[in-house]
């Protein structure tokens, strides 16, 4: 299959001056500035494939929206290749726009003061759509995102939930073989993010679209991609498959007691885990804690009662870890039992 | 071709939405023509007094302000990049410019254009007309071509000035007040440049040509001879000037930073 992105040690650095302190402080920036440069994205290589739809992670701050930022032509990369859909794209930009489509969430690309309709009218010009091919693929888009009757409403009129649906359809207006979403459901109700889900995969189903998804919501991620990169600090931390993910590092299970005894601590119960390789967390309220231990019924049931023996317990919860948990351990302990 | 198209869709859209706010509109195309007017008078009240200013008799300076008002009109319809900087890289609205396929001046031009500043274009040639009849001016058959010509290449050395200093937002994202002081310079293009002394005069054609926008091309129409080579000039300045400034964006484009979400 053809590769749809070829990043290689793609880099963008910022040149940030740091002002100095006080009066004194500010009238010598006048004569010397300091400037730091701060790589934003690290030297990151990966490469996307046609038709594929990978969810792109990381903490704020971590690089996504620059290096989206550098895949969809807006900056140009401080070093490095990118290649997307076989073009550089900041430097054909004008032709290689036309081969993609964006969803910024938190940016509007529909005209804030005239009809969805106009703004559609007006995009399909910019991009030169023909009437005929205009036609029969949007009906499609619009029936399912199910936008109709909001067509001849001006988007300043539009909720939340109706402006992103439209902007999902103005960004395929011109059937683009790839796809940058960044953000597409933030503060979007859960059927609204359901329906937007629906309308993806059966894009990807029918053009076999390429999709590149970030967002913080993971449960868009597991409902969509089967392939994760994960940034941190500029750098690719993880780049595979979602479920080699959850083998890797989310095998085992958390069993969470409330204890009855407020004199419990870390130290009087790490001896029951002795020989189990299971590690203590402190849970969010007080008197909590959680066993992280391995997925076996030996060890929980063992676990279990050695704990019950020892204290007196409240309650008791059996959690699988979550991707959220997860990659969350991932951002704390790096990956380092991978 | 399909940057004219695509111009008439963009102003056709213009109109459109002007024409669902009914009264908004009434008032304002009132209050634009009520504002020319007031332009009007007033220009012929601060003339009235004057007779000869550095060998420049009254009507000859009123139709020197008249013609200026042509292209400046001009450029306010179609350049409205003052709040550039504010709008599309603070606000990082260039991100979603640059995600479309048409060059991004182009469809900032197209977004931020407003057509009722063409009535500038009326005032400015009443106040020809009216100046003109009274200094008995002959034109020929092809002035009105001329006119043309140099009306454009004065909107062309307004645009370009405004452009390259626009494209300074792309290297600098701190607010500057360059804008509303080039304002203030492109006014001294509508009075005579030779009562300014020589600095001033260099400035005003070279650097930041001004003088391109008003007097050196009316005095074509005033058939003051000594000013023709100037005025043959505006084009050529009007297009140099585009040029450069067209590449200054260019380069500023690549220079763009985001603005962080």
């Amino acid at each position: 299959m053809e590769n749809m992105i070829e990043v290689k040690d793609l880099r963008k650095e910022f040149k940030s001056h740091s002002s100095r302190s006080g009066l004194k402080g500010a009238f010598r920036d006048l004569f010397t500035r300091q400037y730091k440069v701060v790589p934003a994205v690290n030297d990151i290589s990966f490469t996307v494939k046609q038709g594929e739809m990978v969810g792109y992670i990381g903490e704020n701050g971590a690089g996504k929206s620059t290096s989206i930022k550098m895949l969809t032509g807006i900056l140009t990369p401080t070093s490095g290749i990118v290649r997307v859909n076989g073009m550089d794209p900041h430097k054909e930009r004008e032709q290689f726009v036309r081969s993609i489509g964006v969803v910024f969430g938190q940016r509007s690309q529909l005209w804030w003061d005239i009809a969805v309709q106009e703004s559609f009218r007006l995009l399909k010009k910019v991009y030169n759509v023909p009437d005929a091919e205009y036609k029969r693929h949007m009906n499609h888009v619009i029936e399912s995102l199910d936008i109709a009757p909001l067509l001849d409403k001006p988007v300043r009129k539009l909720s939340l939930g109706q402006r992103m649906r439209c902007e999902l359809a103005a960004a395929l207006l011109h059937n683009p073989p790839l796809l940058f979403l960044d953000e597409p459901t933030i503060g979007l109700d859960v059927l609204v993010k359901l329906k937007i889900r629906e309308f993806l995969k059966e894009m990807n189903e029918k053009y076999n679209t390429t999709v590149l998804l970030t967002t913080h919501d993971l449960s868009d991620i597991e409902a969509l991609c089967e392939r994760v990169v994960m940034l941190d600090e500029g750098k690719i931390i993880y780049d595979g498959q979602l479920d080699s993910l959850r083998s890797n590092w989310g095998e085992g299970k958390q069993i969470e007691f409330q204890f009855a005894d407020t004199e419990v601590d870390k130290r009087a119960l790490q001896p029951l885990l002795a020989e189990f390789d299971g590690v203590w967390t402190q849970g969010d309220r007080e008197n909590v804690w959680i066993a992280n231990v391995l997925n076996e019924e030996q060890v929980i049931s063992e676990v279990i009662g050695r704990v019950v023996a020892a204290h007196k317990i409240t309650d008791l919860k059996v959690h699988e870890i979550s991707i959220e948990d997860i990659i969350r351990n991932i951002y704390e302990e790096g990956v380092t039992n991978g | 071709m399909k940057y004219v198209a695509l111009f008439f869709q963009y102003a056709a859209q213009y109109m459109k939405t002007r024409l669902t706010y009914r009264t908004d509109m009434i008032v304002e195309i009132g209050s634009d023509l009520m504002s020319q007017a007031v332009n009007f008078v007033f220009i012929l009240l601060v003339f009235g007094h004057t007779t000869m200013i550095s060998g420049w008799s009254r009507d000859e300076i009123i139709f020197i302000y008249g013609f200026f008002l042509v292209p400046f009109a001009i450029f306010g319809a179609f350049f409205n990049i003052w709040d550039f900087n504010e709008r599309y890289i603070v606000k990082g609205e260039m991100d979603r410019i640059l995600t479309r396929p048409i060059h991004s001046l182009f469809q900032i031009v197209l977004e931020r254009m407003e057509l009722e500043s063409l009535f500038g274009v009326l005032t400015g040639t009443a106040v020809m007309i009216y100046a003109g009849s009274r200094l008995d001016l002959t034109f020929a058959w092809y002035d009105p071509f001329m006119m043309v010509l140099l009306v454009l290449g004065g909107t062309l050395v307004y645009a370009s000035i405004f452009v390259l200093i626009a494209s300074i937002s792309f290297w600098s994202d701190s607010p500057t007040s360059i804008m509303p002081m080039m304002y203030n310079i492109g006014n001294y293009g509508r009075y005579p440049v030779n009562i300014y002394n020589s600095i001033i005069r260099f400035v005003l054609t070279w650097i930041l040509p001004f003088a391109f926008v008003g007097v050196y091309p009316a005095a074509y129409f005033l058939g003051r001879e000594e000013w023709y080579t100037y005025a043959f000039l505006t084009p050529v300045i009007g297009l140099v000037f585009f040029l450069l400034s067209i590449f200054m964006w260019n380069v500023g484009v690549t220079k763009y930073r985001g603005a962080g979400n």
